[in-house]
């Protein structure tokens, strides 16, 4: 009983890392505090890939996004998840995610915008059933944030805090995470409005997760930390954007015996309209 | 010769008259960093009725749009306009064609 209270919390992992919520000019994993104009409509595909031990996972989202206001965007998110397990496989729709994000204060000069935002999202219990490995984690998670951007011509910089408290699920509490990172990104070239833009990012990712607990009871096996460095492009011309990254483990610290991360790659496409 | 000479004369005339009266405005805008966030000023813009040309210098904080005649910007009405965009307005200036 107490192992298959367990199970769905190793095959979430992977997956349940992977998903983000990207929004125009923000790293490729961490957030940034980029909002859509008022009334600016945005949609996105994404494509991750995630590798742990012989856990794979493979995810393929959908996002909408709405300006609310110049400073208020909320959206949702629908994922449609594959899974490998070396023993078994699944395939199925993910967890929809409902996230708003305001910025609460902007700083603007010439070439340069300072800004901070707060960030929220919603993780809703609407996986498939039934599959295995499991697309269903069985909470309804939430996700908390706070991110600083400085976004000049030439120099980018952001850093973020979350805190994704999960829920509880017959007796299953998944331990909570806490995400943090820190972005540097360069244009190597000052190009005009109607060119093409590139701009090359590279990021530290940090995840410290709490242990699980079945009936009050800690699982040795989970929690932990791992962090990532993670190269990447955003690359725009006018309304489209592609942005691609890959997180590359640089240290593990996963409590008891856990499959380390290998990799994640996510690759976005995103037009604004 | 004589047809090059009403050939030329008849482009200038209808150049002349593609430009006549528009007004350009020239606005300073701050907080203009990338290409991509700058779209939602051009579709907001072009939303403005008499909008008939729109340019951005991201280098130099400017928005440049040509109004055709008889089409006006205000000063509040940029104000509201870019900040729904995200960025913040400053100065304009405006110009005859």
């Amino acid at each position: 009983m107490f192992l298959k209270k367990l199970k769905p919390i190793s095959t979430f992992l992977i997956m349940g890392l992977v998903s983000t919520t990207v929004l125009a000019h923000d790293p490729n994993f961490g957030i940034g505090p980029h909002v859509l104009f008022k009334d600016g409509l945005e949609v996105a595909l994404e494509v991750d890939s995630a590798k742990a031990g012989s856990n794979k996972a493979q995810e393929l989202g959908v996002q909408v996004t709405y300006g609310l206001t110049g400073d208020w965007s909320v959206g949702v998110t629908t994922p449609y998840e594959f899974k490998d397990s070396a023993t078994a496989t699944s395939n199925g729709l993910g967890d929809v995610a409902l996230f708003t994000k305001y910025r609460f204060w902007r700083q603007d000069s010439l070439g340069l915008q300072e800004s901070a935002a707060v960030f929220m999202k919603l993780i809703t219990d609407t996986a498939q059933k039934n599959k295995s490995p499991s697309l269903n984690k069985g909470t309804t998670d939430t996700i908390v944030g706070l991110t600083y951007g400085y976004e000049a011509r030439k120099w980018y910089r952001w850093a973020s805090a979350r805190y994704r408290l999960n829920g509880t699920n017959n007796e299953l509490k998944r331990g909570d995470k806490i995400l943090i990172d820190f972005v540097a990104g360069i244009r190597p070239e000052l190009t005009g409005y109607l060119e093409p833009d590139t701009v090359w990012l590279l990021e530290l990712n940090g995840e410290l997760g709490q242990k699980a607990t079945v009936n009050g009871a800690t699982n040795a096996n989970t929690g932990g930390d791992e962090w990532f460095i993670s190269p990447g492009i955003f690359w725009t011309k006018r309304n489209f954007a592609i942005k691609a990254g890959v997180q590359i483990p640089i240290a593990s610290n996963l409590n008891g015996n856990q499959q380390k991360s290998n990799y994640r790659i996510r690759t976005t496409f995103e037009w604004h309209m | 010769m004589k047809k090059q000479i009403i050939i030329s004369l008849l482009g200038l005339f209808l150049m002349q008259s593609a430009f006549a009266g528009e007004t350009k405005y020239e606005m300073r805008v701050d907080g203009l960093a990338c290409p991509f966030c700058a779209y939602g000023i051009e579709k907001k813009l072009k939303a403005i009725e008499g909008t008939s040309k729109i340019d951005v210098d991201l280098n130099k904080g400017l928005v440049i749009v040509n109004m055709d005649e008889g089409k006006n910007l205000t000063e509040a009405q940029m104000k509201k306009m870019f900040n729904d965009s995200g960025f913040t307005y400053r100065s304009m200036k405006k110009t005859a064609q």
